[in-house]
């Protein structure tokens, strides 16, 4: 509680003093727009701002359950099967070393200007950390476990659920975490490079027009979409953390 | 799967079992030729040196390992897999971190798809026998490492096995806390008629717990001799503070010695 007091305390001290630099030194307010100026800006277009928030907010979501999903699945199947792995995982990892902003004006190219293009490119960079938590989080079985179930006559299913996900679900969820913030970046290189919506075209189009307060404004609604997907992200660990009752392995990205 | 004869005297009997693992360069022969049986009621201990192939050996039991040569059988059928009614005790308890000590003995009936309460009555009385009562509800890492092993017996036995298999089921505890789960087994089987193997490096608890003692050369692992252990049953754990006790300990220490040796 007294933590939590202190943190609030050295935000608001930071954003007074940011309002001060502007105010009182001669820093520009349309090279810096004071947090006053924010607000102000977050209140003059509300139904834009708010448009371009749910758009964003979408299509972030939806890219991240997809990542999700696209990376869990894949992440199993290449634990699975090793050939799949030999054959796949090259592919992936120098997939990794390409830049990935890099290749966004090629997923217009190939998928055009509307929302299939944006999801497409933030699974791409969002999936990823979710692939290789499961990889980690499934090879990280304890092999006495195992052993155990196949003492006891354990069918394949029984293996999985009782055992083999248990223990991935940690480093699962530590990939997720980072995946949630990768959706979100995905997303907004996506609204630069489509400019049709969502906030990071009205970061865009605002700095364009060096309204310095409406991009911070769309920025911190940005921050909002991204808080709230880590917190539901943090929301499940906690609950999976709560069921599971003992310290658990820490996960790569964690 | 057919169920035993109970008129088959023997629990599981080797006969002239080899195992070989195709390593390379060189295949490494773990196991040879070794012909014994274990009969009902009894506990038979595999004493040998660390590495020798003994748990190779277990593992074989257990139906985890296949014989490369020889065969393998379990109240007189052939043992091809893991048995319904064996239970196995590794050097590990592993437990599952996230289930009380209560879920992990029970964890073989769920998995066997046998309902919690058929099994419940069994296993709080196997974990009171153990000294765990109070523990139920505790997860694994709150307990000590002997309290872990204790809770992985009772899973060994939850489903009334008739054999019981421990590949050196108390290696992994301190001297103290070892001697005192050797008391504890040695107490559960004053009440039991299940047979046992017992693969172990310590003669004190061979000779402790065992009807008979193989003491096994080096590897490749093979029956090097034989002893019936000269204590009638119930025993204490005082028996191994006398001078007929220590005598068997040394003779077995002198039999591992001339095996090093040749």
């Amino acid at each position: 509680m007294k933590a939590a007091l202190t943190s609030t305390l050295a935000v608001l001290a930071m954003l007074l003093g940011w309002e001060a630099l502007v105010r009182f030194l001669p820093v520009s307010p349309d090279l810096l727009a004071p947090p006053s100026a924010v607000l102000e800006a977050l209140g003059r277009h509300p139904e834009i701002l708010l448009d371009q928030g749910l758009s964003t907010a979408r299509e972030t979501a939806l890219g991240f359950l997809l990542a999700c999903v696209i990376g869990a699945g894949l992440g199993a199947a290449l634990s699975s099967a090793a050939l799949l792995r030999r054959v796949a995982m090259p592919w992936v990892l120098a997939l990794q070393i390409v830049p990935k902003m890099a290749l966004a004006p090629l997923f217009v190219v190939w998928l055009g200007v509307g929302a299939p293009c944006r999801l497409a490119f933030a699974v791409f960079i969002a999936f990823f950390p979710v692939l290789i938590g499961t990889i980690a989080g499934l090879a990280g079985t304890d092999s006495g476990a195992l052993r155990l179930c196949r003492v006891l006559g354990a069918n394949w299913w029984q293996t999985v659920l009782r055992v083999r996900l248990p223990y991935a679900v940690p480093q699962l969820l530590a990939g997720m975490k980072t995946a949630a913030t990768m959706a979100l970046l995905g997303v907004v290189i996506g609204e630069f490079v489509t400019a049709q919506q969502g906030l990071g075209y009205v970061v865009m189009f605002a700095a364009s027009l060096g309204e310095t307060a409406l991009v911070l404004a769309a920025i911190t609604l940005l921050c909002g979409i991204g808080v709230v997907l880590y917190g539901l992200v943090l929301l499940a660990e906690l609950a999976f953390a709560r069921w599971y009752g003992a310290p658990m392995p820490a996960g790569e990205f964690g | 799967m057919p169920e035993a004869p109970t008129l088959i005297a023997e629990a599981i009997r080797f006969d002239a079992v080899g195992k070989t693992f195709p390593t390379r360069p060189v295949p490494l022969r773990a196991v040879e030729s070794v012909s014994f049986a274990v009969r009902r009621g009894e506990f038979v201990a595999i004493l040998g040196p660390s590495g020798c192939g003994k748990s190779t050996l277990l593992m074989m039991a257990a139906g985890l390992e296949t014989a490369t040569e020889g065969r393998l059988e379990r109240g007189g059928v052939e043992l091809v897999g893991p048995h319904r009614q064996t239970g196995v005790m590794f050097q590990d308890a592993t437990l599952l971190p996230w289930l009380s000590v209560l879920d992990n003995v029970i964890f073989p009936a769920t998995i066997r798809r046998i309902p919690r309460a058929k099994v419940l009555e069994v296993a709080l009385r196997l974990i009171e026998t153990v000294g765990l009562k109070g523990f139920e509800n505790s997860r694994p890492h709150e307990l000590s490492g002997g309290m872990r092993q204790r809770a992985a017996i009772c899973r060994a036995l939850v489903l009334d096995p008739d054999l019981i298999l421990m590949d050196e089921p108390f290696s992994a505890l301190d001297a103290i806390t070892r001697d005192e789960m050797g008391d504890v087994l040695l107490d559960l089987w004053q009440h039991t008629q299940k047979s046992a193997i017992f693969v172990t490096h310590s003669i004190r608890e061979a000779v402790l717990l065992a009807d008979r003692v193989l003491v096994m050369s080096r590897r490749p692992a093979t029956v090097a001799e034989e002893l019936v252990v000269p204590f009638p049953r119930p025993r204490t754990p005082a028996l191994a503070d006398s001078a007929e006790f220590a005598a068997v300990v040394a003779h077995l220490r002198g039999v591992i010695a001339r095996n090093m040796a040749a």
